[in-house]
This record gives structure tokens, sequence and C-alpha cells, in this order.
């Protein structure tokens, strides 16, 4: 049964961030471009946590036509988006100096407004328009800093992004004649349908998010890129921006559809290979955020075995799909704590130095999977499912592939708390910054268990 | 005379009377020639606007008179000829304005806005010509009138650039009208019609009406810059601003792709050219174009001349779509005769904006001009997504259109070379964009001058802010109607009839 969609909140979720880079036209109008940051999600928040799905919205004067929808998946994607970026948003209004501040917050609200929107979106040109809206302004996100290494980092994101970008266009493309129809809903019975054009269609996706999601071999900009944007920016690039590659996969992947499994077999490999791969060259780090690059690397890695798996045996795919959002959910919230917590500073107090540490460990034990936190539950049940499905690939060695993936896991977040640990000064920062962090830290560890579509 | 046969003859005598008047008034008279302008301007979009909705409910605008026998002179608007006289009505306005503001105190512009009046004229007879012959007429009279545009500043640079530009498009003239000649003599005078007139013809002339569709196609090539006979579009960059902008835009290499948008299907016949395979060798060659067109603008450092190449290649899009067989591809085709007129009028207003506030020419000069110019730098920046197809700007439906319409018409290598072309675009336009936006000033502007609280001439402010919200506007909204697309939609529609 589909419910009324709520029409001004989807119009404010969208349009409030989209249409906040205007206050930058006026330099006096600075306060509030900061004050704004983390307000910005909140229309979005409100709209995951209490509109009645599944909604769909036909808007079809815009683009080519459009069709806004929210159903439990995007939901799922919908909180973790608005959650990590209105933590991140207030962290950032206690980060940022005044010295670009304006540019810095244009491309903050387009970035945004793309993650919002893809996720609400429900037609192949919309998904595109508010993907490409993100990568493009994520450009600015990645770059703010202006040094070499940013600059570099910036062309290799953007020279790999549009590549990717170009991928996505040919796939939508060619889905598009497959299925005389623009909902990305007609994507995977078409793509099924379509013989030699549906191998084609597929892997194009699969290539063309790929480069989002940061899969071997498509992954060179994730570890140069993440690292070098603002503290706060880097939380969403890796927390929220990344899983718009997976989302990607969900929605055009043939999930649920006979005949993939040599391709869910594919991605498991090469989703192991990212699982486990990226622990030697994440160990090798000096810089705390590019260990946590080089984990979300590992950690979408597990995700894209997922996906594999609900390639592999479409049979499941109804139960797996949601794992997989929870999954995403708990290491987007997780992640951008752990992004967040290297612009820290120590605090004089002893009492209060503790608690730092205490609540810089939640997340990182939450990312290994340990008891009572968000992690236990979506690691827990990525478990028992694959290791309970019938005639997966690889079934022999799962059990220990998935002992390896936590050990790269392992290593990965030692490697993080160790050099947080040297790296941490003594110093003061802005309330916000605290409160954006305490927050993120909140959702990730106590919030997440009252999020609908958890438990 | 009915108030149908009134009306395209007026929208043609608003902008010629203008000439006329405009060439009588003394130089010094700014004030009355600017309103003379602009008056003739707006009542000409009324016109227009008249005409499309009349067109849109079915009424026949037309008017014919013989001239000689057999040949006659015949203005008719259909829904094609009011796609291009819609565009030509638009951004005639907005170039005047521009035009005024780039030109102030400067010499010879009586000269200048006359000639640009006659052109704007023959762009409008280029659109509402009902047959060969009278299209013919206005095509040269473009030439003519755009000469003195491009000379217009005299130095020796443009005085070779229109040498140049003469010999091409006289000579591309001369094969037109040898192509018009020979066909008039296998079928007498065509008027346009929108399924074509070689549904069914006799076999045995399908080998002459080939070498006809090839003299027509290489006469109109020429101003619509196809390769090989694109030399003379760089070097017409010399012009002013506002020349190169209606240039690039609307006047003359859009006169050349409407010309072979015609030809093909209201003289052939989409069936008649597809069944003879004459579509397929202009693919390639058109397809070539986008490519070289491309690669060319990527190692020019002089802004205009980068732009001037990517005119080639953006313009080709059309005559690519034009031969996708089915209707989508002709939609795409089509739509891109307006968004890319909307799209690189953008982009030379912003080019001039920054000759004439900064004394910026070059691509390496812009650095950190984001701060300085905000309004023209949002302005070229959107533009510059636009040609690089980034959705929802104007860019975007088009490649999306002409992209589907490939795979409709099973020419799928058409896909490639629109991807390629938009990576192409990317690696020409994003570096200008990041000059603007994130490098700091390196040097002092090379010749800067100030207009109070804008940050440039209020006259040259506007225009590209405006045509900047019609390329959101016409990609946003692009389902509802008298959109770019829904009218292309249309013609299609009618083109594709049994």
């Amino acid at each position: 049964m589909n419910s009324l969609p709520p029409t001004v909140l989807i119009a404010a979720s969208v349009l409030l961030p989209l249409l906040y880079p205007l206050l930058a036209l006026r330099g006096v109008w600075r306060g509030a471009l900061r004050a704004l940051l983390p307000l910005l999600p909140l229309p979005a928040l409100v709209l995951a946590l209490l509109s009645a799905t599944p909604w769909t919205l036909e808007l079809p004067w815009l683009v080519l036509g459009s069709t806004w929808m929210l159903d439990e998946l995007r939901r799922s994607f919908l909180l973790l988006t608005a959650l990590l970026w209105s933590t991140a948003g207030l962290y950032a209004a206690g980060y940022l100096g005044a010295e670009q501040l304006r540019r810095f917050c244009v491309f903050w609200g387009f970035t945004l407004a793309g993650n919002l929107g893809l996720v609400l979106a429900g037609d192949m040109a919309s998904f595109y328009m508010f993907f490409t809206l993100m990568t493009f302004a994520g450009y600015g996100l990645v770059v703010h800093e202006g040094s070499d290494r940013a600059r570099f980092a910036g062309r290799v994101y953007l020279v790999m992004a549009l590549v990717g970008e170009m991928a996505l266009l040919a796939g939508f493309l060619l889905a598009f004649r497959a299925a005389d129809s623009l909902l990305l809903a007609d994507v995977a019975v078409a793509t099924t349908a379509g013989g030699a054009d549906g191998w084609l269609i597929a892997a194009l996706f699969l290539a063309g998010f790929g480069v989002k999601a940061g899969l071997p071999l498509l992954h060179f900009w994730l570890p140069l890129a993440h690292p070098v944007a603002p503290t706060p920016a880097s939380a969403v690039l890796s927390g929220a921006m990344i899983k718009a590659g997976l989302l990607g996969w969900l929605l055009t992947l043939p999930i649920g559809e006979l005949g993939w499994a040599p391709w869910g077999q594919f991605m498991i490999v090469l989703g192991f290979v990212g699982a486990l791969g990226a622990a030697l060259p994440g160990a090798l780090q000096r810089d705390p955020k590019t260990v946590l690059a080089w984990s979300s690397i590992s950690q979408m890695g597990l995700m894209a075995v997922l996906v594999g798996a609900a390639l592999a045996a479409p049979g499941h795919a109804p139960s797996l799909v949601p794992l997989i959002a929870l999954f995403a959910l708990h290491h987007g919230l997780a992640k951008g704590c752990l992004f967040l917590a290297v612009g820290l500073v120590l605090p004089a107090s002893r009492v209060l130095r503790l608690l730092l540490w205490l609540l810089l460990a939640l997340p990182a034990l939450s990312l290994l999977g340990l008891p009572f936190t968000s992690g236990a539950l979506a690691k827990g049940a990525m478990k028992d499912t694959l290791l309970t499905l019938p005639g997966l690939p690889l079934g022999a060695q799962l059990p220990l592939l998935l002992q390896a993936a936590t050990l790269a896991t392992l290593v990965l977040v030692a490697r993080y708390a160790w050099l947080l640990w040297r790296q941490l000064q003594p110093g003061a920062a802005a309330t916000a910054r605290w409160a954006g962090w305490t927050l993120a830290v909140l959702c990730s560890s106590v919030l997440f268990w009252c999020l609908p579509g958890v438990g | 005379m009915s108030l149908t046969a009134l009306l395209p003859i007026l929208a043609l005598l608003s902008s010629l009377l203008a000439a006329v008047v405009i060439f009588a008034l003394p130089e010094s008279s700014h004030r009355l020639r600017t309103l003379v302008n602009l008056l003739a301007a707006v009542l000409k979009l009324g016109i227009v606007a008249a005409m499309t909705w009349g067109v849109f409910r079915g009424v026949d605008f037309s008017v014919s008179f013989s001239m000689l026998p057999g040949v006659s002179f015949m203005l008719r608007a259909d829904a094609l000829a009011m796609l291009f006289a819609g565009l030509s009505a638009v951004l005639w306005l907005l170039t005047t304005i521009y035009a005024v503001g780039y030109l102030e105190d400067s010499p010879n512009r009586s000269r200048f806005f006359g000639f640009f009046s006659l052109c704007v004229a023959s762009t409008m007879g280029i659109a509402l010509a009902g047959n060969l012959f009278t299209f013919f007429l206005f095509y040269e009279m473009l030439t003519l009138s755009t000469y003195p545009l491009v000379v217009h500043r005299g130095t020796a640079r443009a005085l070779q650039a229109g040498r140049n530009y003469i010999i091409y498009t006289l000579g591309g003239g001369v094969v037109l009208l040898l192509g018009i000649a020979w066909l008039h003599g296998l079928a007498g005078d065509l008027a346009f019609r929108e399924t074509g007139h070689f549904q069914s013809v006799d076999p045995a002339l399908h080998g002459q009406l080939t070498l006809v569709f090839v003299l027509l196609v290489a006469g109109l090539g020429v101003k619509a810059g196809m390769f090989p006979v694109h030399g003379w579009l760089p070097q017409a960059m010399v012009a002013p601003a506002p020349v190169s902008a209606l240039l690039h835009a609307v006047a003359v290499v859009k006169a050349g792709a409407f010309g072979i948008v015609r030809v093909v299907y209201d003289i052939f016949g989409i069936d008649f050219a597809y069944r003879q395979g004459l579509l397929e060798p202009l693919a390639w060659l058109a397809a070539f174009t986008v490519l070289y067109g491309s690669l060319r603008a990527l190692w020019q450092l002089d802004l205009k001349r980068r732009l001037a190449f990517s005119t080639i290649s953006q313009v080709s899009y059309i005559i690519l779509g034009v031969t996708l067989f089915g209707p989508l591809g002709t939609v795409g085709g089509l739509v891109h005769l307006l968004h890319q007129g909307i799209m690189k009028i953008t982009l030379f207003f912003c080019a001039g904006n920054y000759a004439e506030t900064l004394g910026v020419h070059r691509v390496d000069e812009l650095d950190g001009a984001g701060a300085r110019m905000p309004a023209t730098s949002i302005a070229f920046t959107a533009a510059a997504l636009g040609m690089i197809g980034v959705p929802p700007l104007a860019g975007f439906v088009t490649k999306w259109t002409l992209g589907a319409g490939a795979l409709a018409a099973q020419m799928e290598w058409v896909v490639l070379v629109l991807l390629l072309s938009s990576l192409l675009n990317a690696a020409y336009f994003l570096p200008i964009v990041y000059r603007l936006w994130f490098l700091p000033v390196a040097a002092p502007w090379p010749e800067e001058r100030r207009w109070g609280r804008l940050e440039t001439n209020a006259w040259l402010f506007w225009p590209p802010l405006v045509t900047m919200l019609l390329l959101v506007l016409v990609g946003l909204l692009a389902p509802t109607a008298f959109s770019p697309l829904s009218w292309a939609q249309l013609i299609a529609v009618r083109m594709y009839l049994p």
C-alpha cells in the first residue's frame, strides 16, 4: 500500500542544501552560512524518521520526467546520509576558519544536495543528476586546502570520477533502451532479459559505481582524496558519499534475478581482494586519515561481498539487501566518528582525557564488531547469513576469509589508534567541534539502536 | 493581405527596417540608435512569439510570389522554422543589449549595428524560407552582412580573417547554388515539406540525387564548420565578442546546420536519405568533426579560440543527430540547435566580459577571476558544465536524447563518440573553471576597468546571467510545453509521419 508523499518535506530536503549556497553571494551572510551547516540535512532527517513508506512522487515536468521515492532501502541510506552530514556539519561549524569559508560552504551545500537527492531518486535521470552533482561538488571539498597534495588528489579524483560517470551514462542509456523506461526499478529485469546488452549494462554499472565505492583497481583516488579534504569533509566522503556507489549497485545490478551467479562470484572475489588487500598498504601509512581511507576500501569490500552474494543467491536477495543497508549504516556512522576524531585536541583535565579516549574507542570497537556495538549486529548478521547460504561460491573458504577480514580490520583500526595516540595534542577547540563529534559518537553507539530498520 | 501572410513578412522587416534606420542615423545619436535597436528586437520577439503560438495551434503562416518563371520567393512558418526563429529572436535581443555595452565609446557604431540588424534579418529569412531558392537568397545575404562585422576592428588580423571567411563561405555558396540548380533541373521548384519529396522516385534518378545531396551538404557544411572546411571559424573569432557570440550561437554556423536539417528532412526526406545510405557517411564525418574540434580546443590558450574549436565540435552534434535515423535522434539534433546556441552565447558573453573588464584574453590569465567577477564566472561555469553534459543543464538533455537516439538507430558507436567528446569537453573546460575559482590571482589584470557597484558594465553584466538562467531552465524543465525539447519532439513527430 503506497503512502502519500510528504511533498513539502521532500522539497525542503533537497532545496534547502541546494539553495543554501546562495547565501555566499553576500559577504555579510557569512555568519548564516556557518550557523546553517548542521541544520541543512534536518528536513531529510525528519523525512527519513517520520514519513510512512513507501511513497512515490511523480514530477513529470522535471528533467526527463522524474520519479522520486522512498522505500525501506532508501530510508536506511537517507538516515545515514542525513545523520552523518548533520553531525559533520556541526563539527565543520567549529572547524572552519574564516578563510575561504564561503567557498567551502558552497561546495558543502551542493555535495549534500546531491547526496540526499540521489537517495530519493527513483528514475535514472534524477539519480544520475544528483550523483553527478555530488561528484563535481565533492571536488571542491577535496581540493579545499589548496596544497599540492590536495590538488594532485583532486585531479586523480576528478579524472577517475569522470570516467566512472561516463560508464554510468552509457549504462543508463543502454538500460533505457532495454527497459524502455526511465525507472530504476525496471533496470534489473531489463538487464536480465537483455542478452549481450545485459552483460554490458551490468559491467558498466559494476565499474561505474565501483569507482565511487572504491572497488579494487578502481580505488586509486580514494586513499588520496579522502584524507586531504578538511576533516568534516573526509568524514562525509568516507562515511556517506562512498555509500552512493553501494546504493547505485543495489538499485541497478540485477539482484534477485536468475542467471547472474558467475557475476556474484566475481564480485565476492573482488570484494575479498579489497577487504583483505587494503590492510597492507593501510598499515604502512603515517597519517591516521589515510589509514581510515584504506579501512573504508576494506569495509566496502565486505559490502561488495554481500552484493555479490545477493547476485549469486537471488532467492536470498530479499534478506540480503536489508542486511547490506544495515552494514552501510553501521559503517558510515562509525567511520564518520573515526574521521572526526582526527581533528580533536586533548583536554587539560585527566578525567576528560580518559572520557575522550573512551568515546574514541567506541566506534573503533564497533568497526571490529565487539559485542553491544552496531558492528556486532551488522557483522554478526553478515556472518550468520553468508555461512548459512547454500551453494555460495567459495563456500568452503568463507569462514577463513571472514576471519581474515576481521584480522585486516583489526590491523587497520590498531594502526589508526596508535597514530592518533601519537598525534593528538593538548589544546583548545571550538564547542561546535566537540558537539559534532560527541553527537556522531552518540549516533553510532546509542541512537543507532533506535533507528527504524535496526534490530 | 491576411495576418497569416503578414506576420512572416513583419518578422523579417522588423530587423530589416531597423537596419535601414540605423544606417541613416548619424554616428553621434547613440541613444536613438539604441532605442531603435531595442524596440525592433522586442517587436520581433513579440511577432515570433505570436507566430510560435499560431504554429502550435496549427495555423499556416505562408506567403509566396513568383520571382522568375519556375522560381518563387516563399516564406513559410512551420514548427522547424519557429525553432530557429525563436532562437534568433531571443538571442538577438540579448546580444543587442550586450553589444550596446560592449561597443560603448568605440568608433563606427552606426555601421556595426546596421550590419548587425541585417545579419539578424538574414537569419530570420533563413528560418522562414519556404524553399531552397529563398533559403539561398538569405544564406548569401548572411555572408555579406556578417563580413563587415568580422572585420569591424579593421586590424590586419581582422582583415585577413575576413578575407578567409569570404573565400570559404562564398566558395560554399557556389557549391550550394550548383546543387540547388541541379536539383531544380531534376525536380523543379521544391518547397520544404515535412516528409520530403523523394519518398517514391524513379530509381534512375538515385545516382544524380545522391550527387546533389553531396553538393548541398558540402556547400552548407562550410558555414556549419564541418571538417575539413572549418578553417575560417577559429580565425573569425577576432571579431568583437557580441559578433562572435551571434556567429557561433545563431547566425552563421547555425544557418549551415539548419540548412542541412532542411535538406535532409524537408527536401530529400529522412526515409530516402536513410534508404540510399546517405546518412551513415555523414554520421562518420560529423562524429569525426565532434572529436576533432574538441581535440584542437584542448591546445588553444586563447579563450575565444578555444571556444571557437568547441563550436566546431558542438555544431556537429546537430548534424550527428540528423543522421541518426529515428525520432529520438532527430529530437537530439534539433534540440541541440537551441541548446548549443544558449550555452555558447553564454560562454562568449563571459569571454567578452573578461576581455572588457580585466583585459584578459588568455586562459592562463584567468587565475582567480572568480572572486573579482563572480556573476560572470558563475555563468561561465554553468555553461561549461552544460557543454560537458552535466545534468540537469541543457547539454545533458541533448546528450541523453542523442545517445538514446543512437541506440535506437542501432548505431552504438555514436554513444562512444558522445562519451569521448564529453571527456574532452571536460578536459578543456574544467581547467578554466579550476583557474577561475581555485587559483589565486597571479598577476595584476592586464587592463582593468571599473564600473561602480557591479563587477562590470551593467549592459554586459545581465545578458550572460539571463542566458545562464535559460540554459538551466531548458534542461531542468525540459518536459514542459514550449521547452526546446518539447518543441523538437513536435517537429520530429511531424517529420516521421508517413
